[in-house]
């Protein structure tokens, strides 16, 4: 172990310090606040990527807490994807946020929860063993949950109850998982490959593993808004949109899917649980779930309730491909995590930039829109299409690797599994483009006049909208570096 | 050079959406395009990766004997039609954008026409339907929004379904296109079952855009509410694409050995007569006429893929060169129907009586087409019908190589009532009725795309033999 492992800890401590200084020094300030915190985000982000270049592979250990378990930090692939993701978008979105917070009010409170998140979020991504990851993501349950409740209406305090009855529940699912490797297992620590493997237990407690192994899953997928526990997520949806965005969209539930991804290949271990029932539960679980998402986005009126639909079914795109449990169904599952983050916070700035200029908030009222929000909604319109999966942008790349690893695997849940992507695909399309086409073509006899105040926001908004589009394009058009980097961290685990 | 072309008609309509130019600019872009194409069509065969995404995933433009045909026919109707066109529009509220659609359109069916492999087929087919919508969509009433999403989704379903018969390949084989298709007799032997699912879910994915049943109903209700040329090339040109997907999806990647005498190919034929019988009843019993010509290309379509079905040479002649015909003969009846529409805004089949009388030229032309749809020689139409059932019965599938023709011909009949009655109420006044109607005849240009169209349609029948044996070299490698 290099001795210059403790730096791991920075990444997570300077955002949860420099929140609490935000309250602390009651930073009523706009520009001294809103320049700290963006100092606070970026630097701390300097230093992800400065982990990620050259501490991987070191662990550091916090603290003992028996001769099994500690809290101890460490970086590996999948935690430098999940890492690097969020270190790239935390301080675009901030930019945003600082803009949109302003008719929100509370800003003080709201940026200080805000950038805790950030460093709690990374604990997810550095945690080392089960028991780290399991306080990382108690934690995150509680310091977002002041953010969901932002606006403190009765419908925000229902919606943080919730919120906070699901993860909870979803957390304590997980924790008869944790318990039981404990007991059986004796180490949660994560390993390439699974632990089941290594210590060749699997045969052993073969059908208990296996109904463990769902529970656990389960229990994680509850932050991913896996069917039965999917209820929380459009609920939540009362936050303030960059909250949606960023947290709703990305960090808080791309962590359910991270974990689902660490105990399903680092802990249990794909071999062990490859081709059985377990496999055929978890696959047919997130089939349901794309399914469901997608047909009650195309219901709902509200846009960012229709959007938070969506992500329940793109999140469940990631929980499918983890569920292969081959080298390229979790690649895909890793692309599709990168991919529907850039893309659906794009949608969401969008849904919010609209919100915050023209107080729409139903998909009927954005009728003629674009011609009042060009910006805007030529950002929604890229966002709609990658998340459509038209080739040469991101998404495609994460559905080609998804559908080729059902191909391969094979079984009958897999192809399941395919006609709901595909059925999904549709649903999406539709979704999405009845409001594109409704925007860009109003009908005979709308009227012109009716959205005047409507315009593109200021330069805080529309500058990181049209920086994650780029990015996105960027991300379909290169693939190849990252989609190498996935297989490696695949390759690893096989 | 295949980039240029396809490049230049998709800067030419987002240019035009910017800019507001319109006369001398679309004719100025789609006579370069049709001027490039003619060069293209000169040049060797060549395949160019423009594009690698990922080792497996790549773009890539190819030109080969079945590119030329498809890329020759769509360019020059692209031009025939957008002179028509310029003056239909003539007093539409939105010129500008509905050729800036029409030119970005072309743009996606050059790159379909062009794709060397399937994830590019697939591209530019989502692109092709996506940028079209607006065609339909173009007269902006509720029901014309309603019909585009309806197109939309049809559009998007279909090609969603193509993607299963793609990952399978993806995986299993390559997803290049080489003629005779790619799949290896190993594996071939080993998944039959599930490359000959991937291969039906693939056919009538791509079918959709061709109205093959049961994906058809969104095409009697997208294409009669678009203007008239938006409506004469969706329907003659457009839906061509899907035929085009199928082939070079058929015959190119799964191939005929795979196909040949599987459920899969019985599946596809039935599905394909079931359309033929279906489209030409609804089509007979239809008042509006636009709609009429809609149905009706549900049934020519499906004699296409009747034709690409049966998995003979001569059937696959058959059916590339009814494409052709189809494409000119039914772009020609649209355009027709359009020019009654536009001068006397009658769009019911019974009240054309003695339309011909104010509207000669134009209705000449359109008997001219119908006479070559229903399949009078020496029209083209009766050409392929004659390779589409010889092919038919070459096919040796038993009881269908002979249920074929007799449905095919029955549909003749139907095609014969449907069209030919309107010419006949067109022309022949009763003396009951008081025959002169309203109205006068179409402008010069309307008029000379519609001749040229109808000529067109006579003469691919009487100088088939070039283009007979430039298919059959293509076939030549196919089989």
């Amino acid at each position: 172990m290099g001795n210059n492992a403790w730096f791991l800890m920075i990444p997570i401590l300077v955002p949860l310090i420099g929140g609490i200084l935000v309250s602390a020094c009651h930073m009523e300030q706009r520009r001294l606040r809103q320049g700290f915190v963006m100092a606070t985000v970026i630097l701390n982000s300097v230093f992800v990527w400065a982990a990620i270049f050259w501490l991987q592979g070191k662990e550091f250990r916090l603290v003992e807490l028996s001769q099994s378990m500690s809290l101890t930090l460490s970086l590996d692939g999948l935690g430098c994807v999940f890492a690097g993701m969020v270190a790239v978008l935390w301080p675009i979105a901030s930019v945003y946020a600082f803009e949109y917070m302003k008719h929100e009010g509370g800003e003080v409170r709201f940026f200080k929860y805000y950038t805790m998140t950030y460093g709690v979020t990374l604990g997810v991504a550095f945690s080392h063993n089960l028991v780290t990851m399991y306080l990382f993501y108690e934690m995150l349950t509680l310091i977002t949950l002041p953010l969901v409740m932002h606006s403190k209406t009765d419908a925000a305090k229902a919606a943080g109850r919730k919120y906070l009855v699901f993860s909870i529940g979803g957390a304590s699912l997980a924790f008869i998982g944790m318990v039981f490797l404990y007991h059986v297992v004796g180490d949660a620590t994560f390993t390439a490959g699974g632990m089941m493997a290594v210590q060749g237990l699997a045969a052993a407690k073969g059908q208990n593993l296996l109904t463990i192994f769902v529970i656990t899953f389960i229990g994680f997928g509850v932050k991913a808004a896996l069917f039965p526990f999917h209820g929380w997520l459009p609920t939540a949806g009362v936050a303030p949109t960059t909250v949606t965005a960023l947290l709703h969209a990305v960090a808080v539930v791309k962590a359910g899917a991270f974990a689902v991804i660490r105990i399903t290949y680092y802990l249990f271990g794909a071999d062990v649980l490859r081709r059985t029932w377990a496999q055929n539960v978890v696959l047919l679980l997130a089939a349901f779930t794309i399914v469901l998402g997608s047909a009650k986005a195309l219901k709902e009126q509200h846009v960012k309730r229709r959007l938070a639909y969506s992500t329940i079914s793109n999140l469940s795109y990631i929980l499918l491909g983890a569920a292969l449990m081959t080298p390229l169904g979790l690649q895909a599952a890793l692309t599709h995590m990168i991919a529907h983050a850039f893309i659906k916070i794009t949608l969401f700035y969008c849904a919010g930039s609209i919100i915050y200029k023209a107080h729409y908030e139903y998909v009927p009222q954005m009728v003629g829109l674009a011609g009042r929000m060009p910006v805007v909604m030529g950002c929604f319109t890229i966002g709609s299409l990658a998340l459509m999966g038209i080739p040469l942008l991101p998404a495609f790349i994460s559905k080609a690797g998804l559908l080729t690893g059902i191909v391969e695997l094979g079984t009958p849940a897999a192809y399941i599994g395919m006609g709901a992507l595909l059925i999904s695909a549709v649903l999406t399309a539709y979704y999405l483009f009845s409001i594109v086409i409704r925007a860009y073509f109003p009908g005979k006899g709308f009227d012109i006049t009716s959205n005047q105040d409507a315009r593109d926001p200021n330069w805080l908004m529309k500058g990181p909208l049209i920086l994650l589009c780029i990015i996105c394009l960027l991300l379909g058009l290169f693939p190849g570096r990252l989609l190498e980097f996935f297989a490696d961290i695949a390759a690893g685990l096989f | 050079m295949g980039l240029i072309c396809i490049l230049l008609p998709i800067i030419g309509g987002i240019w035009l959406l910017y800019k507001k130019r319109q006369t001398y600019f679309v004719r100025l872009v789609l006579l370069l395009h049709v001027l490039l194409t003619g060069i293209l069509l000169f040049l060797p065969d060549t395949s160019w990766v423009v594009w690698k995404l990922t080792d497996q995933l790549n773009i890539v433009l190819k030109t080969d004997g079945l590119s030329r045909i498809f890329l020759a026919m769509v360019s020059l109707i692209w031009l025939v039609v957008s002179v028509y066109a310029q003056d239909y529009l003539e007093h539409d509220e939105n010129p500008i954008r509905f050729f800036a659609f029409y030119l970005l359109t072309l743009g996606g069916l050059t790159g379909l026409c062009l794709a060397g492999n399937f994830m590019t087929l697939y591209l530019f087919f989502e692109a092709m339907s996506l940028l079209s919508v607006p065609l339909v969509l173009h007269t902006m009433t509720r029901e014309a929004v309603a019909a585009a999403l309806k197109y939309l989704i049809y559009s998007i379903a279909g090609a969603s379904m193509a993607l299963i018969g793609f990952f399978i390949l993806l995986h299993y084989g390559s997803i290049e296109f080489a003629a005779g298709g790619t799949l290896s007799a190993a594996v071939i032997s080993e998944h039959r079952d599930i490359l000959l699912a991937g291969a039906l879910f693939t056919v009538v994915g791509f079918g959709t855009k061709a109205g093959i049943f049961p994906m058809h109903s969104w095409l009697p209700t997208a294409h009669p509410v678009a203007p008239a040329p938006a409506s004469a090339v969706l329907s003659g040109v457009i839906t061509k694409a899907g035929i085009f997907a199928v082939i070079r999806v058929v015959y190119y990647q799964f191939g005929v050995e795979l196909i040949a005498g599987s459920w899969v190919q019985y599946v596809w034929i039935i599905l394909s007569l079931i359309s033929v019988l279906m489209g030409s009843t609804l089509a007979f019993k239809e008042q509006i006429l636009k709609k009429r010509l809609a149905y009706s290309s549900v049934s020519q379509l499906s004699y296409i893929l009747f034709g690409l079905g049966t998995l003979t040479p001569t059937g696959f002649v058959g059916a590339v060169l009814h494409v052709v015909c189809h494409s000119v003969i039914k772009n020609g009846l649209f355009l027709g129907a359009g020019a009654v529409i536009h001068q006397t805004h009658k769009t019911k089949v019974r009240e054309l009586d003695g339309i011909g009388k104010v509207m000669p030229v134009t209705m000449t032309c359109f008997t001219i087409c119908a006479l070559a749809l229903v399949g009078i020689p020496p029209s083209g139409g009766f050409v392929s019908k004659w390779n589409l059932i010889a092919g038919s019965l070459e096919s040796g599938l038993g009881l269908i190589s002979w249920l074929g023709p007799v449905i095919l011909l029955v549909s003749a009949v139907l095609t014969a009532g449907y069209l030919l009655g309107i010419s006949v109420q067109a022309f022949i006044t009763g003396k009951d009725k008081n025959g002169a109607a309203a109205g006068q005849e179409v402008s010069g240009r309307m008029r000379n795309s519609q001749m040229l169209l109808a000529f067109l349609a006579v003469v691919l029948g009487v100088f088939s033999g070039p283009l007979i044996s430039y298919l059959e070299t293509i076939a030549g490698g196919l089989f």
